[in-house]
């Protein structure tokens, strides 16, 4: 179960819904109710909140009209606050990369060897015929061994993957008993792989049973 | 790494029957616990001027056959588990070469057995390789699509460029015989790039299914360029497609078979081809007239061979013969009968399916036998029996075979040969890079293993391995030609002579045998030269021992020449052995057959009966004697991969029942059988 932070937009709505009669328990609390609904106290967009308290003591009363130049400026508002904040989130957050990227530089830096003994192994050669032992790469290795892998596994898939019509080889070698005149069994009849567990058992307790026979006196 | 598996019992048949081939009765140890399974094929190539064939397999082991010399393996390159080799090819001047899925390009030293060099072709894992028409170029198709060229120098090979990279996978490329244009097989289409300039000409869409759609993709396992353009493939659909490279159209398509058709060699000739499938089917093409007066010839699909089981993948085509090798690890080369000239033996079948070398090792005085296998060596103790019987009875056993050791070693590389002492005590065995000695002491019932350390750096790469009679003296034969001698006292290894090669040629020895009194050894090279060394004196001779020249015997047999059927046998005789006591009798083995040499009794000329099982009793003992001849021959037990000597009056026999190799191999393709 996640706990989620208690949200701001939250707390009103149940609160509201609490509430069992349609008015508000006092007008400070209608506007701290406005500005934690998240607009920014700003004058133009108090005017919905002040036309919502006007509403209640004047129901009879026309809306206010809003122009559409009104509305256009305030749409546009929005939309640069909004570009503003994500930009300034993504410059943060470049900056942050910025210097978790370069202390990962000085780590690795501090983790290589100095660059003089670098530079000398870079040129040494890379393999030496009469040491008895080969020096590899790693990675070299790891990058071959996975290529040979797919290529095997390819030439499995195509010769004995699905859709290839294998048998195994005890039916194979029994056809022929199969359509002799006098029919033979098949030519690996008993499966010796079968009960192997049992088996065991089987010869481990026969082995105790004897013992104990033995060591019994005889009647 | 050591594996105690002390005491534990094989379920495997190990039965002791009496046999009698006419000189004695022995008690024959039948073992077939042996689980030997060879490396699936993967790869022939053939030589034209040497009339060699290089076969390379899926465990990275390249064998080399003579094919004029009985099809004799007469040389080998141990494998190794990283690489896999997926194209293999000859180029000018009898050099090998292979390439893999560790991308790299891998030359191999013939006269040395070793590898000359590896060079990284950068394009991810190879999968195919080709050499140019002339020999002095090689390509390579990559697994990132590129097809690089590379310049074959006297010592080593130079990247030159890169062709046109394409969007998948290159699995098969082709050179056109003019040496200007090269065909290359991918997923789902072929391109033909032009050599000079490197670019792709034509990209020739190949259908996925032979009309009709299919979601798989189509791949093309192989291509071949003919000299007058015309482009063969084989792909995954079971299709052999005829294109036009001119054009980049198609010419005419064959559906072939419901698997995969896997690989396509031409004839140098280019009136035939032979191209392989999944199903174990060889099939030969061939360029007949379209009718009997025209002139004009159309390739027609005559012989269907079946001598495989599972998929061939790959085929090579020599001007006489067939040859095809897959994943059920026979090589079987089919000679065609309108190409051979003289119909004689030379012109059957032959299956290669046994090793030519040996793998089986026995100590005599502990009854002990040592197996080799690819990564591990197996001692198994054999077993014994108290009752007697007469001629044909199978004995009971009072105590099992067992499995007293499991010995694995380190590394990727595969063992190239191994033995043990004849009492037991001694262990060797040799990699590429390393050479193993182990102590073994026993005590009551239990069997301790102490590793021998500090083994000298030149006896690793040994191609063979013998102890002496005694077990006091060490002799390893080396890749490099020499043999060196060392003695084994108190636990340690101490080396005592090499003997350089003969003659400033460097040449590996092959097989390896010891006189019984320790004095001489024999070891013979790949130029099928005999030399014979003398340990004693550390000096080495000629020929045979000791009058210095062939024994009386043996010049008999040269002169009156072998039985028809003797010479006629198909697989290499694998072990000889002597009896101590009696040294009229030679005994020696090879896949199909034993045969005891009794030196005393006439040799057998062409017209008596080679295979001479005991007469009956009731024949006089005149025609006996008569019909009796010196090559005593059993094929009771077969295929036999060792055979040899106990003692006075036992025999062990190591067979590997065909069908017991088979029941281990990947499975193969449904076959559809009316009625089942």
């Amino acid at each position: 179960m996640v706990q989620l932070r208690p949200r701001p937009s939250r707390t009103p709505a149940s609160a509201e819904a609490m509430v069992d009669e349609g008015q508000p328990a006092s007008e400070e609390e209608e506007a701290e109710h406005g500005l934690l609904l998240g607009q920014p106290s700003s004058g133009a967009a108090a005017e919905p909140l002040e036309d919502e308290e006007a509403d209640e003591e004047s129901d009879d009363e026309a809306p206010e009209e809003l122009t559409f130049a009104s509305a256009q400026a305030e749409a546009r508002e929005e939309e640069r606050r909004v570009r503003e904040s994500a930009r300034r989130d993504k410059v943060l957050l470049k900056e942050k990369r910025r210097r978790r990227e370069e202390l990962f530089v000085e780590q690795k830096k501090r983790k290589l060897l100095p660059d003089a003994v670098l530079q000398q192994l870079a040129a040494a050669p890379q393999t030496s015929q009469n040491k008895s032992y080969v020096a590899l790469r790693l990675k070299d290795q790891e990058l071959r061994d996975s290529r040979q892998q797919a290529a095997r596994a390819f030439i499995h898939e195509s010769l004995y993957g699905p859709g290839t019509n294998r048998t195994s080889v005890n039916k194979f070698l029994s056809l022929d008993n199969k359509r002799l005149p006098v029919k033979k069994a098949a030519a690996q009849f008993l499966n010796s792989a079968w009960g192997t567990q049992k088996k065991q058992n089987a010869k481990r307790y026969k082995r105790r049973w004897m013992i104990r026979k033995m060591k019994t006196p005889k009647k | 790494m050591i594996n105690w598996i002390p005491g534990t019992y094989c379920s495997e048949l190990l039965t002791v029957s009496l046999f009698r081939p006419g000189m004695g009765e022995f008690k024959v140890h039948r073992v077939r616990f042996f689980n030997y399974i060879p490396s699936g094929i993967r790869c022939v190539a053939y030589n034209n001027q040497s009339n060699r064939l290089a076969v390379s397999r899926t465990d990275g082991t390249v064998e080399i056959y003579n094919l004029s010399a009985n099809y004799f393996q007469e040389k080998f390159f141990p494998g190794h588990e990283s690489r896999s080799t997926e194209a293999l090819c000859w180029a000018e001047g009898q050099r090998l070469f292979s390439a893999g899925l560790n991308g790299e390009i891998i030359e191999y030293d013939l006269q040395a057995l070793n590898i000359k060099y590896a060079v990284d072709a950068f394009g991810g894992p190879i999968w195919s390789m080709t050499a140019s028409p002339s020999g002095s170029q090689l390509l390579v198709g990559c697994e990132d699509g590129s097809v690089k060229l590379f310049q074959i120098t006297p010592e080593k090979i130079e990247f030159e460029r890169n062709f046109d990279r394409q969007k998948s996978r290159i699995l098969s490329l082709s050179w056109h015989p003019s040496g200007t244009h090269i065909a290359a097989g991918s997923i789902d289409y072929i391109s033909v790039f032009d050599v000079k300039s490197g670019s792709a000409i034509h990209k020739m869409m190949v259908d996925r299914q032979y009309m009709g759609v299919s979601k798989r993709k189509c791949i093309v396992w192989g291509v071949a360029f003919l000299s007058d353009g015309t482009v063969i493939s084989v792909d995954s659909a079971g299709k052999v497609q005829f294109w036009d490279s001119a054009t980049g159209t198609l010419a005419k398509s064959h559906l072939i078979a419901n698997a995969d058709v896997q690989s396509i060699a031409v004839a140098e000739q280019e009136d035939s081809f032979v191209v392989g499938t999944a199903e174990g089917t060889v099939f030969h093409f061939q360029l007949v007239p379209v009718a009997s007066s025209s002139t004009e010839k159309q390739w027609v699909r005559t012989k269907p061979f079946q001598h495989h089981t599972h998929d061939v993948r790959t085929v090579a085509h020599s001007p006489t013969a067939l040859i095809s090798g897959g994943t059920d690890t026979h090589l079987v080369i089919r000679p065609l009968m309108e190409k051979v000239e003289v119909k004689n033996y030379d012109a059957a079948l032959r299956k290669i399916t046994f090793p030519h070398r040996r793998l089986i090792s026995c100590s005599k005085k502990r009854q002990l036998l040592l197996f080799q296998f690819a990564h591990h060596l197996e001692l198994w103790r054999l077993g014994s029996t108290v009752a007697t019987g007469k001629n044909g009875d199978t004995l009971p056993l009072s105590k099992n075979a067992e499995h007293l050791l499991h010995l694995k070693t380190k590394g990727p590389e595969n063992i190239i040969c191994s033995c043990i002492s004849p009492c037991g005590s001694w262990i060797a065995c040799s990699t590429a890079s390393r050479f193993f000695l182990y102590r073994l002491t026993y005590q009551h019932d239990n069997l301790s293993l102490k590793r021998v350390s500090k083994m000298p750096a030149f006896l690793r790469s040994a191609v063979q391995i013998l102890f002496s009679e005694d077990s006091a003296k060490l002799f390893v034969a080396s890749n490099q030609g020499s043999l060196h001698v060392g003695q084994l006292l108190e636990g340690r290894f101490r080396h005592l002579h090499t003997f350089q090669p003969q003659s400033g040629t460097v040449e590996a020895m092959c097989l390896l045998a010891v006189s019984p009194d320790g004095d001489w050894l024999a070891a013979s090279g790949t130029s099928a030269g005999v030399h014979v060394y003398s340990v004693k004196h550390l000096k080495v001779f000629e020929y045979s021992i000791p009058g210095k020249q062939y024994t009386e015997w043996s010049r008999t047999v040269q002169k009156q020449g072998f039985h028809h059927l003797w010479l006629q046998r198909d697989t290499p005789i694998t072990h000889i052995s002597f009896h101590p006591k009696r040294p009229m009798h030679i005994l020696l083995h090879d896949a199909y057959m034993f045969c005891i040499i009794d030196k005393s009794l006439p040799l057998p000329n062409d017209k008596t009966l080679l295979y001479n099982p005991l007469p009956p009793k009731s024949e006089s003992d005149v025609v006996r004697r008569r019909t009796a001849h010196a090559f005593k021959i059993s094929k009771i037990y077969k295929p036999l991969l060792f055979m040899d000597l106990l003692d006075e009056g036992t025999l062990v026999a190591v067979e590997r029942p065909l069908d017991d190799i088979i029941a281990q191999l990947p499975p193969p393709i449904k076959k559809k059988k009316f009625g089942t």
